[in-house]
């Protein structure tokens, strides 16, 4: 922390004596640009992570204190144990990737210090604020057990509004590259730096961010605990895993069904910003980076609701909804398989001229927008269908209007789906312009959709008949591989959105500002940034593991682990048995 | 034998990202590359050359292509196909060399009905077209149907002034680029250790084909006067360039130096 805001409190010299240094350097071996990128991404894994998981344990933790199961406050305390380890990394690649442009961008850096410098001490003393705050959290948990619980779970808040305080600014930084505002022709900063920081992919970029931590939280935890549960010596141990992967898989997936819709609302304000960098982004050298993403969410879509259905199994009276599975199988794989259709394809002249043109002449139709905002809506309703069925498995209504219930739901769905279909096919016969506001329309009709359905299930299942406990532990061993190759595919994922929301400046710094006159100009093709995101994914899946080691070692020979009251609760006889209570609490 | 976990999760793992990324490799593979600076003020160019960089300049550096067709309507943008023609008749008074360039400058002065106003200025940042390049593209439109009438003189002085991007904006030398190349060559002894572009082939020292891409002019003007304090190039020995170049050259030779070494891009 001191040498951060020693190398902060030297910056102004630094940007000073930068203007007589040249304007880029060469880092060793593997340049400057494959550097800055493996750091970023590195960082950016990382910060996700230590941001995403906090924003649930509190929750979890919230829970744990209102309903007194200790179990929920074990969880909360195993999650932002994860973190605790993962968060001196962070701070230590954050450094190095300020380093690394100072050294070898310094042009760079001298342009954003003279728009953001005022910023550069909000975020350090921001991430002061949030470490501090996170130790008193994790340190304190014993100590503001009982009737200083709320205390506990307030510093859980505030450290988690210190969080995403510290992504908003970053975010500005970021966003600021890609759609540049608040300065003159000359690239001056006109007037305050809220302009600059408040510019058009600045508040989309931020939800979507806030967002996907969550989903990426969610993932790593899970696939920690899959890891754990297939290490597992006893059965106790296993049932603790699984259900830890269950919560972390839960969080994950209730954060991706509303991801798209962030994802639209910042392709929105692209376009909103400048047509050509939107028209870049989707149709022009980029286009076919949004087949391989669509290829991912298909794969993170059918894996979640993969791992949902094997759920149920460990679950009595499941039996009840295995008939629904094959008609969700079929909607989701019909569409993954619209989603990844190319609008055109490149093929050689004489195929050309055998297909006549570059669009196929039944499967092009698949390829446009209509078509994939139609199957990615139908997706996420099913996704949806799939975890209320895994909600109420092993539950049986007992009020009387259920009846009208399901009938409610039932029609709120189908009503989402004719809505989401409608508008998909009818956006065929209209211009472009009409077309993008029909997006809207099936994203509200999904989203209220899940309103009613949900406004109507919780009080219809509250109180509801247990059909038997789940078995917590007896999952079929492959459901855990399904949570690892969720964790590695979001991961993934995030390392090429990165390479999109970067690679659409082409090449710029700053977009339309500053050009990018290095030796790396040229944004590569995306075969060579899969390999880059691949050896950076690896390097981070590596160094997750050894700082999950390195936090496990303090566990060691502690029987009960970090040894609060809640530690280890017993899981034996599933989610319906008595849980260990939390100290303090009179329920 | 039992695997590890830990082996059975990481070859897992592995496998997943393997096969995404052979995935990625096998689709087509697009590069974007920075676009050339075309330069034709003070050449010769006839016509038909003018009109065949300004069908280069549609296709690439303007990005017009993505929003106009030529012969088959736009969503976004009007079909350009007999636009040479048709520009002349578009705004009374206006002639279509006239139209057309101010179309480019300042496309929202007029929008052809049922389109919406979304085209930048082909002069700014981000497409930035500089003079030549509006002289050349202006010629390509007007063939589309007409006759190629455009000068230079017609773009207006100040067109594609911001073109390289504010924040990034080139320090202009006030030297002679080829006396400065004499100076290189002979007084100076520079081509002795250095390569610039297609003079010299001396590997003693950096090859400085593309100094003015990598380093400012500041930079290259303090080298040259003070070698050891502005550090040596990694991979090259110390000490070896001469101290004594402010003591050497006059004035107006360290300026043409430096005005010609700012040409190697």
């Amino acid at each position: 922390m001191v040498a951060l805001l020693t190398a902060f409190s030297a910056l102004p010299a630094l940007a000073q004596d930068a203007t007589r240094d040249p304007a880029y350097r060469a880092f060793p071996l593997i340049g400057s640009r494959l550097a800055v990128w493996a750091i970023a991404q590195l960082h950016l894994n990382f910060a996700a992570f230590i941001l995403g998981v906090p924003i649930f344990a509190v929750i979890i933790e919230i829970i744990g204190w209102r309903t007194g199961d200790a179990r929920y406050d074990w969880l909360a305390h195993e999650f932002v144990k994860l973190i605790f380890a993962a968060f001196s990394t962070t701070a230590l690649l954050g450094a190095l990737l300020l380093f690394l442009f100072v050294g070898y961008y310094p042009k760079f850096w001298t342009y954003m210090t003279s728009i953001f410098f005022p910023t550069y001490w909000v975020y350090a003393l921001l991430f002061f604020a949030e470490t501090f705050t996170v130790y008193i959290w994790y340190y304190g948990w014993d100590w503001l057990s009982g009737s200083r619980k709320a205390i506990h779970v307030g510093l859980g808040i505030v450290s988690n509004l210190f969080g995403t305080a510290i992504l908003l600014v970053a975010n500005s930084w970021v966003t600021f590259m890609i759609s540049p505002a608040g300065i003159d022709e000359s690239g001056a900063l006109k007037g305050s730096v809220w302009a600059a920081i408040n510019n058009f992919t600045w508040m989309p970029i931020n939800i979507h961010r806030l967002i996907a931590n969550i989903v990426f939280g969610g993932t790593i935890a899970a696939a920690y605990a899959a890891f754990r549960f297939l290490g597992a010596k006893t059965d106790e141990e296993r049932a603790r895993y699984d259900w830890m992967g269950y919560i972390g898989n839960f969080v994950a997936l209730s954060a991706f069904i509303v991801l798209p819709f962030a994802g639209y609302y910042l392709g929105r304000e692209i376009y909103a910003f400048n047509q050509t960098m939107g028209i870049t982004m989707m149709g022009g050298f980029m286009s076919w980076l949004w087949i391989i993403q669509a290829i991912l969410i298909g794969v993170l879509f059918i894996g979640s609701n993969y791992y949902l259905w094997l759920g149920m199994e460990r679950i009595p009276g499941s039996e009840r909804y295995r008939r629904y599975v094959p008609m969700m199988i079929g909607i989701l794989a019909f569409g993954f398989m619209v989603w990844a259709t190319p609008r055109s394809m490149v093929i050689t002249l004489d195929e050309a001229r055998a297909m006549g043109g570059t669009h196929h002449p039944v499967l092009g139709f698949l390829g446009v927008m209509s078509a994939k905002n139609t199957a990615v809506n139908m997706m996420i309703l099913t996704t949806f269908l799939s975890f209320i069925l895994y909600r109420r498995a092993n539950r049986v209504s007992t009020k009387s209007w259920v009846g009208i219930g399901m009938l409610i739901q039932w029609l709120a769905l189908g009503l989402a789906a004719a809505v989401v279909i409608f508008y998909g096919v009818y956006g065929y016969f209209v211009e472009s312009l009409v077309r993008i506001g029909f997006s809207v329309y099936q994203v509200m009709a999904v989203l209220g959709a899940i309103v009613v359905v949900m406004a109507v299930d919780i009080p219809m299942f509250k109180g509801a008949r247990s059909t038997g406990a789940i078995r917590w532990g007896t999952i079929a061993p492959r459901s855990q591989y399904v949570l690892i190759l969720l964790a590695v595919t979001f991961t993934w994922l995030m390392g090429l959105m990165g390479f999109a929301r970067s690679g659409i400046r082409q090449h710029w710094h700053v977009y339309g500002v500053m050009r990018d006159n290095s030796v790396d100009a040229v944004t590569p093709a995306i075969g060579y940034a899969a390999n880059m995101i691949t050896v950076v994914t690896i390097a981070f899946f590596a160094l997750v593991m050894f700082v999950f080691w390195l936090g496990g070692l303090a566990e060691k020979g502690k029987a009960g682990g970090h040894g609060h009251p809640a530690a280890m609760p017993v899981f034996a006889g599933g989610s319906d048995a008595e849980p260990a209570r939390v100290p303090g609490r009179k329920s | 034998m039992r695997l590890p976990v830990g082996v059975k999760v990481g070859a897992f793992a592995l496998f997943v990202m393997g096969t995404y990324t052979y995935y990625a490799n096998s689709i087509p593979q697009i590069q974007s590359k920075p676009p050339a600076e075309l330069s034709l003020e003070g050449g010769n160019v006839t016509p038909a050359q003018l009109v065949k960089a300004g069908e280069e300049i549609f296709k690439t550096k303007g990005t017009c292509e993505i929003c106009h067709r030529i012969g088959q309507k736009g969503t976004r943008a009007p079909d350009l196909a007999g636009v040479g023609a048709r520009a002349a008749k578009t705004k009374p008074g206006m002639s279509a060399r006239q139209y057309i360039i101010e179309s480019l400058l300042q496309p929202g002065a007029y929008l052809v009905e049922g389109y919406p106003n979304i085209m930048p200025q082909v002069d700014k940042p981000p497409i930035g077209l500089n003079r030549s390049e509006l002289w050349a593209l202006t010629a390509f439109l007007e063939s589309l149907g007409g006759t190629p009438d455009v000068k230079l003189d017609d773009i207006p002085k100040t067109a594609g002034a911001a073109a390289a991007g504010g924040g990034a904006a080139e320090v202009k030398i006030p030297g002679d680029p080829k006396a400065g190349e004499a100076v290189f060559t002979g007084k100076g002894g520079c081509i002795a250790c250095h390569k610039a572009g297609k003079i010299g082939a001396s590997p003693v020292g950096p090859d400085l084909s593309q100094i003015a891409k990598i380093q400012t002019p500041e930079y290259v003007m303090k080298k040259i006067l003070d070698p050891a304090g502005s550090g040596t190039v990694a991979g090259f020995p110390k000490g070896v360039m001469p101290p004594m170049f402010g003591q050497s050259l006059t004035a107006k030779e360290y300026v043409d130096l430096v005005s010609f070494l700012m040409t190697l891009k």
